[in-house]
């Protein structure tokens, strides 16, 4: 029964890999070879050895941008997390019980629509939406509603809380998608193991660290996988959302950023090269202490 | 600990606790919705009351101007049909690579699995816009710069770590003994997977092209890079009209909202099998 199966793993792998081997292998190795070189995007490439390297070293925004990488790395999973647990917690369990079944709160059903809206607004739209929400004078929603004799806060023009203000964006987005995918971890959970806890005299909290939270384990970690590739993505809505792309004076930029403001605006296509080169290998860090720290035995 | 009143038993748990945990669930839901029905609420308002400084929280001249100009300007319904064909293009591809691609990982086992799946999620992780700058060169010299397809292939590559990572999950979840009882019953290996590892996919296909279809419709930095503004998707015309003409508030949100209308409905669709879907594929591992 076993014969004649590697017709059938060729024919199926064939496109894939082809694909792979031009568009991301091929690419990358040009990435590579770009990033020792010095170039406009057009004319003659002229190698320069690891220069482009070292001027990233002395270079002040790229460890800048380095840092908001990991704040945006450790914050983004964090924050979406704790409130993703939270609200499945409320929609699910935290509505007190009635004939003896735990519900959730009041409303949960609409909650649930509510929660996935941000999640199929496109990026660009939200960018719209929050660029009003933000505004640093009284038409924005939020200076709007403060009282008129407060002076309007800059939001995304100020220095200390640019960068804060895309933490949040990404949350508010994030969150949906992760309250739906607890959620159906928690449904999956038998009642039964609620109703024992809670005559037990359980209260809320404990219900949602000594049972949800330890038999959920695994759907955070894969979690925590996603809002990671989600962090590194964060660049797309720095590019639209703030002050002079990344700025003010740097506050927000991020290494994606700084590939793409050197790539078509300066024209540095070796140095923004370079810089693709170091995300390469922080991203592969961070998968590869991803995959080892959550340890998908199914590999 | 146990209460009766009213029939209600109320197990360890406050009325207070019960209250908060409402109370909390209003208010976030609140914050939640709030922009999107910001957007609706300036959607529907004259320029007048948009600009005024005292925000109405229901439009008082209702009007549909906004959405008449919106579907008016230049562009905008060519940008929305060069979405739909790169979008199809790309999920139709995506599903059938991705399909036989999960098989052959899920089913099959050889030489170089391991790696190819490795490279698979490795892919998933990378920033693609590491690779931008070779991917327009590689693109422009095969003629595929400022065309649909060439578009429509870099979103296939984007698009199919996820979808053969998911499928693989939810054929991987088949037993294997249905495959072998169809064999036995004169199957070959190749109706197995037509009449009945296809159909028992169901779910995941419905999962990956939701997930497909938001990511194509909704990107715009590649699309943007490699393409002029004729062959733009909507994304890219919200934003350049965002930044050209930055005060037109009700014509932009008015076109946000008809950018956001196939995925609203696609969502509203298949929101049933969302949940299942999308977390299946994704727990298994």
């Amino acid at each position: 029964m076993r014969h004649g199966k590697y017709p059938f793993i060729i024919g199926f792998l064939a496109v894939p890999v082809a694909l792979y081997a031009t568009f991301v292998v091929a690419a990358y190795i040009q990435t590579f070879q770009l990033s020792v070189a010095s170039w406009s995007g057009f004319g003659p490439i002229k190698y320069v050895g690891f220069d482009n390297f070292v001027k990233l070293w002395n270079d002040d925004l790229f460890w800048k941008s380095l840092r908001h990488n990991g704040y945006l790395l450790l914050l983004l999973p964090i924050v979406t997390i704790a409130l993703g647990l939270l609200f499945a917690f409320l929609l699910n369990v935290g509505g007190g019980s009635k004939g003896g079944m735990t519900r959730g709160v009041w409303g949960s059903k609409v909650y649930r629509v509510i929660f996935f809206f941000p999640q199929l607004m496109a990026l660009a739209i939200v960018a719209v939406i929050f660029g009003r929400v933000f505004a640093s004078d009284k038409s924005g929603m939020i200076n709007g509603l403060l009282p008129d004799s407060w002076a309007p806060w800059l939001f995304l023009a100020d220095e200390r809380w640019a960068l804060t203000c895309i933490l949040v964006v990404l949350v508010w987005q994030a969150v949906g998608f992760y309250v739906v995918l607890f959620s159906a971890g928690m449904g999956s959970i038998e009642h039964e193991i609620y109703e024992a806890a809670a005559l037990d005299g359980a209260t809320r909290v404990t219900l949602f660290f000594r049972i949800t939270l330890p038999l959920l384990w695994g759907t955070i970690q894969t979690a925590w996988v996603y809002l990671g590739i989600a962090a590194f993505d964060a660049f797309a809505l720095i590019n639209i959302m703030t002050v002079d792309r990344g700025g003010p004076d740097g506050a927000t930029s991020v290494l994606a950023m700084m590939i793409y403001r050197n790539t078509f605006e300066y024209s540095q296509v070796g140095y923004a090269s370079a810089l693709g080169v170091v995300l390469f290998f922080l991203t592969l860090t961070f998968a590869a202490l991803t995959l080892r720290v959550t340890r998908r035995d199914a590999v | 600990m146990a209460r009766h009143d009213d029939g209600v038993i109320t197990v360890g748990r406050s009325r207070t606790g019960t209250f908060f945990a409402n109370a909390t669930g209003i208010v976030f839901g609140l914050i939640m919705i709030f922009p999107v029905y910001w957007v609706l609420n300036t959607a529907f308002k004259p320029d007048s009351e948009v600009r005024s400084f005292t925000p109405t929280f229901w439009p008082h001249d209702f009007t549909l101007d906004n959405f008449k100009s919106a579907l008016g300007e230049e562009l905008f319904i060519p940008s929305m049909i060069n979405g739909l064909i790169i979008t199809a293009m790309a999920v139709a591809a995506a599903l059938v690579v991705g399909f036989l691609a999960a098989l052959a990982i899920a089913r099959f086992s050889f030489y170089g699995r391991k790696a190819i799946i490795l490279v698979v999620l490795a892919v998933q992780l990378v920033p693609f816009l590491a690779l931008l700058i070779p991917l327009f060169l590689m693109l422009q010299s095969a003629n595929l710069t400022n065309s649909l397809v060439g578009v429509a292939l870099v979103y296939l590559v984007l698009l199919l770590p996820y979808t053969v990572w998911t499928l693989r999950g939810f054929i991987s979840g088949i037993p294997r003994e249905l495959d072998e009882a169809a064999m036995i019953d004169g199957c070959t290996r190749a109706q197995v997977f037509w009449r009945i590892i296809l159909p028992l996919t169901g779910p995941g296909l419905v999962a990956t092209s939701v997930y497909g279809f938001i990511q194509a419709w909704n990107e715009f930095i590649i699309i943007n890079t490699l393409n002029d503004p004729k062959n733009q998707n909507l994304m890219a015309w919200l934003l350049y009209n965002q930044t050209e003409r930055g005060t037109a508030w009700g014509p932009l949100m008015a076109g946000a909202i008809i950018t956001s209308i196939p995925v609203v409905v696609f969502f509203l669709l298949i929101q049933r099998n969302i949940a299942t879907g999308l977390t299946a594929g994704a727990v298994k591992g």
